[in-house]
């Protein structure tokens, strides 16, 4: 029964989409892990064999069954926790002194890989952690936590308990796991408000008294001519005349005349659009919802000290806490507006974009701010320059095609990180702007549509009788 | 298909409007200039009027009962719901052919309902069965069975499964479903089939067929007049179905085709052409932009709007005029000033997986 297989109709099988939600989006970390693969690991051998994950009941059934195979599994992880060689080496311990004053660390003998991202360096030359980073290694045994009694000198070793207890908000504990759950991932994470790190942003520096006079008065002046506009259109076209008096010769016409009505927020779409946006509207800095951290995916050549845009930004918000919401239109709005990162979607519009050269650090162009630390440094090694090229191959495409990708990812975006009961997910959250894209469909006087279709059955019908005297050769 | 038409030649309108096809102009030719010229000014916009019922009682249903008429709605733009169909008012070829096939006169072709409820009785029977199997399992563990025993019988039976589930899907074909018997008020006096189905048009459609491009019999005011009562019109009444179409008309004039998305638990869906041409990539629902909700709320949607790989826009809907300004507007028929008294601002809601964004 070929019928039953391949429905015609798009909405039928729409309908059967959501009756069988697979488990495809499902992938590796976000499956249980299974210890009995583990335990092969362990120093002492397991004698039994752990049954691999199987049939779950969903109500309880009589038998214990159930209870038995949970008991096997949980031993299973137990007993390879308790087994397994732990610990760190010793030569390869540094110290993290705990500074109350300024809630973070310092690390008088700092060595490891985990430089490379964490930590920073004050004037005085020492190496400091961030008290999130301080947990995370502790956590991690890279780094033992200490506190210093400072009338008597002595130092006090700190166990994980008392780095908990440390913790001076439950906001700051939900920052902890959701850096640190990234940080595992394999993320650099550095918060938005870290000292002692270069600040680069997308905006130039400016005036902003200036800037923002001219801003207000260019807008509202074309906002003005806009709705006057537009209302006058809209006067006639929505009467009773309209249709009697106008001749429309294509839909197309019919389309712009409805459009006008409904007026929708424009979405800066352009590195210009961008900046403007941003001198238009001042920041404000009592808003409930703060970017939280700065996210770059996992790479090697990262510059702890100047690190550039980051590829993303993480807003937090705690469902649990009943003074927090999940965020409305205008606190969406004023989020985007605080937005300073990659933003991704200039890669679709421009053919390059040069970070380096769209970026300010410390109000210098990024460029000249990376020559400039280059000459001072003395360092003649070339570098390569730009190593976004990689990821901009398919920018060519159909215009129809890239209007669908426009439409899908949206502009400016973050992530909003949800903390449900210490349970991390994420969200991406994306302005969309369907108000400046037209997807109506021109009917063609030939059906000239048609015609592809046919072209395409052809070559179909081509090749299946081409297959077909191959057929009958090697029958021959 | 059921008209053996292509798909592209009948749906080749967008809308129930058409545009006029006025003869090639030649401008040196003077002949050619006042032929162009007649044809404009006699040929108009051809706006066939549809006539629409509107039901009494505490919610108005907007129906167009003329078989014509409800397939013309379907044709040029997609709009409304048979009633007795899923989308596309097919209920009485449907029955036709259903009541032909039982008389003996087997065409093999079946409406896609019918394949949708073979498939549904399939599943159901495959479950049953399931259900059968884990019952013996549940028996084999009270007796005392042990796991090693047990995880052999699943063996067994999963394979058991499988092949019926092989089964199912070669032989069915032959079948023969009958879900009820002909009743006699199905049939009028000529023995022929009674039209019972209706095409039913969601308000904010209705509102769209008679503000903007004038389609129904009816005018919006008629139209406002029966959907609200004037007398007790307040915004709080006024907003939610504003809302809804101030959201439908923003899509719709920008060429998307807008249906219901209850069955994906949003207000909209969005299908670029239409529902025969592809899926639907977008699920819409409106918002206040003042509005919000737990977050399990957001997360729920989006789950079942994912599943079904389409991407979930939160629309949110601001208003730009006082609620007094609005409601007087309304009362006084400036239907126009009331719709672009409020913005339409979106936003993309997508769930994020770290490990798919490292690179």
């Amino acid at each position: 029964m070929s019928k039953l297989k391949t429905p015609k109709n798009p909405s039928e099988e729409a309908e059967d989409e959501l009756v069988t939600i697979k488990d495809e989006e499902i992938d590796e970390d976000e499956e249980s892990q299974d210890w009995s693969q583990a335990v092969k690991l362990s120093t002492k051998s397991m004698i039994s064999s752990i049954p691999k994950r199987g049939e779950k009941d969903y109500e309880p059934d009589g038998t214990n069954v159930q209870e038995l195979l949970l008991y096997r599994a949980r031993k299973a992880m137990f007993d390879t926790l308790a087994n397994s060689p732990r610990g760190s080496i010793v030569s390869n311990q540094v110290k993290a002194y705990y500074d109350s004053k300024l809630h973070g660390a310092i690390l008088p003998h700092p060595k490891g890989n985990f430089l490379q991202t964490m930590g920073s360096v004050d004037q005085e030359g020492r190496c400091w952690l961030d008290f999130q980073e301080f947990v995370y290694l502790a956590e991690r045994g890279t780094v033992l936590p200490f506190y210093i009694n400072e009338p008597r000198d002595i130092e006090i070793p700190l166990s994980m308990q008392d780095l908990y207890s440390l913790f001076r908000s439950q906001a700051e504990m939900d920052r902890y796991f959701i850096f640190a759950h990234l940080k595992r991932l394999g993320f650099i994470i550095t918060s938005s408000y870290q000292r002692r790190v270069e600040k680069t942003s997308f905006y130039p520096p400016s005036n902003p008294a200036f800037g923002s006079s001219i801003g207000l008065r260019y807008d509202s002046f074309l906002s003005f001519i806009d709705l006057k506009g537009a209302s006058l259109m809209n006067a006639f076209f929505y009467t009773r005349w309209n249709f009697l008096l106008r001749r429309y010769t294509s839909t197309q016409k019919i389309y712009e005349g409805l459009k006008n009505l409904v007026p929708s927020v424009r979405v800066p779409k352009t590195a210009d659009e961008l900046r403007f946006e941003r001198i238009r509207c001042q920041l404000n800095p009592t808003a409930p919802f703060s970017i939280a951290f700065n996210v770059w995916k996992p790479q090697t050549n990262f510059k702890k000290k100047s690190p550039g845009l980051p590829d993303f930004q993480v807003v937090i918000h705690n469902k649990n806490d009943a003074s927090q919401h999940f965020p409305s239109y205008s606190e969406l709005q004023e989020i985007f507006h605080s937005l300073d990162y990659k933003f991704d979607f200039l890669n679709e519009i421009d053919e390059e974009v040069n970070w380096d050269n769209d970026s300010y650090t410390n109000g210098v162009l990024r460029s000249q701010h990376i020559s400039n630390a280059r000459s001072k440094a003395a360092s003649t090694k070339p570098r390569p320059v730009n190593h976004l090229d990689t990821k901009t191959e398919n920018k060519h495409g159909m215009p129809h095609v890239k209007q669908f990708r426009r439409l899908k990812a949206g502009y400016r975006s973050f992530l909003l990180a949800i903390m449900d009961d210490g349970l991390i997910s994420f969200v991406k959250i994306s302005e969309a702007d369907f108000g400046s894209e037209n997807v109506w469909y021109i009917p063609s006087n030939q059906g000239s549509s048609t015609r592809p279709k046919r072209h395409g059955n052809n070559g179909r019908d081509q090749r299946r009788s081409n297959r077909r005297q191959i057929k009958k050769r090697t029958e021959k | 298909m059921a008209k053996g038409k292509p798909n592209g030649v009948r749906y080749r309108y967008p809308l129930p409007i058409h545009p006029i096809q006025l003869p090639i102009l030649v401008p040196h030719n003077p002949v050619s200039c006042i032929y162009w010229a007649y044809c404009y000014v006699t040929t108009i916009n051809r706006v066939t009027k549809i006539h629409v019922d509107i039901t009494s009682g505490k919610y108005a249903h907007v129906l167009v009962r003329n078989a014509e008429q409800m397939m013309y709605l379907w044709e040029n733009g997609f709009f409304g719901t048979g009633q007795l169909s899923r989308s596309e008012p097919t209920w009485i070829e449907r029955t036709v052919t259903r009541i032909n096939e039982s008389m003996g006169d087997g065409s093999k072709n079946l409406a896609l309902e019918r394949i949708t409820e073979k498939r549904r009785l399939q599943r159901l029977e495959f479950k049953r069965k399931r259900v059968e199997f884990e019952k013996y399992i549940l028996d084999l563990r009270r007796q005392g069975g042990s796991i090693e025993q047990e995880t052999e019988v699943l063996e067994k039976q999963r394979q058991a499964l499988r092949d019926f589930k092989a089964s199912q899907d070669k032989d069915n074909s032959e079948e023969e479903i009958i879900l009820y018997n002909e009743s006699e008020s199905l049939f009028d006096d000529e023995g022929g089939v009674q039209p019972l189905e209706a095409l039913e048009l969601m308000p904010v459609e209705a509102i769209f067929l008679s503000f903007a491009l004038p389609v129904l019999d009816i005018s919006i005011k008629t139209l406002a007049g029966r959907l609200f009562d004037n007398d007790t019109l307040s915004y709080n009444t006024l907003y939610p179905l504003v809302r809804q179409y101030v959201a439908y008309h923003h899509y719709r004039s920008h060429g998307w085709c807008v249906r219901s998305g209850i069955k994906f638990g949003c207000d909209y869906l969005l299908y670029k052409r239409g529902p025969p041409f592809q899926h639907a990539q977008f699920c819409i629902t409106v918002l206040d932009s003042e509005e919000y909700h737990d977050y399990t709320w957001y997360s729920s949607a989006a789950r079942v709007v994912g599943g079904a790989k389409k991407t979930l826009i939160l629309c949110y809907v601001e208003r730009m005029a006082s609620e007094e300004r609005i409601v007087e507007l309304w009362k006084n028929g400036q239907f126009a000033d009331v719709f672009s008294s409020f913005k339409i601002g979106e936003v993309i809601y997508r769930r994020w997986v770290p490990g798919k964004n490292r690179d």
